[in-house]
């Protein structure tokens, strides 16, 4: 039994929440507080390794247009990349600061395919404007890791990375057509077991 | 003013429900998918997750000379009907397309067949059959399931012990990485072919009948799943330099190495593909731990050149041995008669192959009977770093020629013989 889309969405939108939070918490105790206890380091990346892999199946199993596979191929891929890098800075395998540079182009692939993915303008339907909006706070939010590769100790820089995956958390929680949750359901919305 | 116009129409966009991220997606479609019906339909029903629009020629119905026996379609409540002329008795392919609500079209195929069994989905109406990209692709695919699996094979059978080197782990990832793309490259190609869609269109073609109802798709998903899971046991081994983690990697990717296996055209029985499997796992130990040998202990661990080079000369034997058994088990199955090797195209890829197979033999069994003695005589084996990859290259040209055969079809068997009482039926 499949799940439905937006469900698939709504976990990964606890995903992308946890790190979010995670990062939060780590721009406001500061990275010297947050390292005291060492597991704590990795507890974003591995959050973010960890989707990487369970987009696999989602990849494999929502199969019903050739982008969506593409787009879900790759978010699992950079997912991967970027929590894997970022586990191994934490681990102490990769040193320089300047592996952070692959969180940055994880979010430029991961915009990237959601623009390239979307063709109508941003007002269409409610799923182009989501689309646009993944897609651009996705590629606004790759100057953050960009900024902390060269600035480690910038506030903005972590706050703003942090701020990205809080916002992807949003736009992905409002893919809920069918979702009883929020009270109505439109006619347009699809079968119930959509 | 006009700012709060923009912010209230985003907000609203957000808020109110409209369609979902996933495009229209086909749920039911009637004759269904690979359906053998006793009689012939008088319509073709789609019926999908939302409203769509029915576009020119948006249902298609192909006979196996390719003529269209669809009427025009029109749009009915979130589905597409289009009347059928007769259909007499034979197989027939649907190729269909919608618009759905949010601006996109979808499209997709599926097959179905009047008194005779539907054909799969990649053999529609329309698809021309494996390309020499995918043969490119398919070799690549064994590289890296070479690269990765008898890597580990290696490291774990052959270097049992040792520390993983930085490169063991660099030449196993890569190869992980390139099971894991040419996977996806394949399926595309495999589904471009079969939908026979303009690349715009094949974008937002419909890949489930291909992914869910052929042999060719649920390969790819287990492999894809399979693979991605090994990487992430091969890394998290990396990172936390616990050996013990190669060993899940060697079994998942040694387990779905049999994904070609499930995939070709040629594979029949439950034999076949144990023994395809076994075929595919020999290969992959042997020229996967050659490179290894070549890449990572010649030049990188030279305390442990002569231990490991013993120590892969008896797993080599046992891998030529399986290659050997297994792949001459095939080849009395598959080609039922001797002059089928030298009339048939597969059994022409085969002597190829057969005599490629030959050199690395004959190369192996150099190392083998010559090389070895001289080195646990204290011998420094000079030269043998480049020796080893020649060897590498010829088995890796092996494969090459296995990637074309596995796309191959083999002759067709000779059906048994009807019984008295069921031809008097």
């Amino acid at each position: 039994m499949m799940p439905r889309a937006e469900m698939v969405h709504w976990w990964f939108a606890t995903g992308f929440l946890i790190i979010g939070l995670l990062l939060v918490s780590e721009a406001v105790v500061g990275t010297e507080v947050w390292g005291r206890r060492p597991w704590r380091r990795y507890l974003w990346p591995g959050t973010c390794f960890l989707l990487g892999v369970l987009m696999w199946p989602v990849m494999t199993f929502f199969t019903n247009s050739t982008i969506h596979m593409a787009a879900h191929g790759a978010w699992a891929q950079v997912l991967m990349l970027a929590g894997g890098v970022e586990l191994a800075r934490a681990r102490g395998k990769l040193h320089s600061q300047y592996w952070r540079l692959c969180s940055s182009l994880a979010l430029l692939v991961s915009g990237g395919a959601l623009l390239v993915h979307e063709q109508q303008h941003w007002l269409f339907a409610r799923s182009a404007f989501l689309h646009h909006a993944l897609g651009w706070t996705l590629i606004v939010g790759a100057v953050f890791p960009l900024l902390h590769a060269f600035r480690p100790r910038s506030f903005v820089a972590a706050t703003g990375f942090a701020t990205t995956f809080l916002v992807t958390a949003v736009l992905l929680y409002c893919d809920r057509d069918t979702a009883q949750i929020f009270g109505y359901i439109s006619r347009n919305a699809g079968y119930p077991h959509r | 003013m006009r700012r709060a116009v923009l912010v209230s129409a985003a907000l609203a966009a957000v808020a109110f429900p409209s369609s979902a991220f996933a495009h229209a997606a086909l749920l039911h479609e009637s004759p269904a998918y690979r359906e053998e019906l006793s009689s012939a339909p008088r319509n073709i029903t789609l019926r999908f997750d939302q409203q769509v629009d029915a576009l020119p020629n948006a249902i298609v119905v192909l006979d196996p000379r390719g003529v269209n026996l669809a009427l025009r379609a029109h749009a009915i409540d979130r589905g597409l009907v289009a009347p059928l002329r007769r259909l007499p008795r034979g197989p027939y392919t649907v190729r269909w397309k919608a618009l759905s609500s949010d601006g996109h079209v979808v499209s997709g195929v599926y097959t179905f067949g009047v008194r005779v069994p539907a054909a799969i989905v990649t053999d529609a109406v329309g698809a021309e059959g494996p390309t020499t990209s995918e043969h490119i692709v398919r070799w690549v695919y064994l590289v890296g399931l070479a690269l990765f699996v008898g890597g580990l094979g290696f490291q774990l059978l052959v270097l049992r012990g040792a520390a993983p080197t930085r490169r063991f782990y660099l030449i196993a990832g890569a190869g992980a990485v390139v099971v894991l793309e040419t996977g996806i490259v394949a399926f595309l190609l495999r589904a471009e072919d079969a939908l026979q869609l303009p690349f715009r269109a094949f974008l937002y073609g419909d890949l489930s009948s291909i992914a869910g109802g052929t042999r060719f798709g649920q390969a790819f998903i287990a492999m894809e799943l399979g693979f991605s899971l090994a990487f992430a046991f091969l890394f998290l081994a990396w990172l936390t330099d616990r050996v013990a983690l190669l060993w899940p990697a060697l079994a998942i990717g040694a387990g779905f190495a049999s994904g070609l296996s499930l995939s070709g055209h040629s594979s029949v029985s439950r034999a076949e593909e144990v023994a395809d499997w076994a075929h595919l796992l020999a290969a992959a130990l042997w020229v996967g731990g050659l490179v290894q040998l070549a890449v990572v202990v010649w030049p990188l661990l030279p305390e442990l050149r002569r231990t490991a080079f013993r120590r892969f000369s008896r797993l080599a034997t046992v891998c030529v041995a399986v290659l050997l058994a297994a792949g001459t088990y095939l080849s009395i199955e598959r080609l039922p008669h001797l002059r089928d090797l030298w009339q048939t195209g597969y059994g022409q890829v085969l002597i190829v192959k057969l005599a490629l197979v030959a050199l690395a033999l004959a190369w192996g069994a150099a190392h083998q009977f010559l090389v070895l003695p001289r080195l646990e005589r204290g011998g420094a084996g000079n030269g043998l770093a480049r020796s080893l990859l020649g060897e590498s290259a010829v088995a890796m040209s092996v494969l090459l020629a296995a990637a074309v055969l596995v796309d191959s079809k083999p002759p067709p068997r000779q059906l048994p013989q009807p019984t008295t009482a069921a031809h008097r039926r």
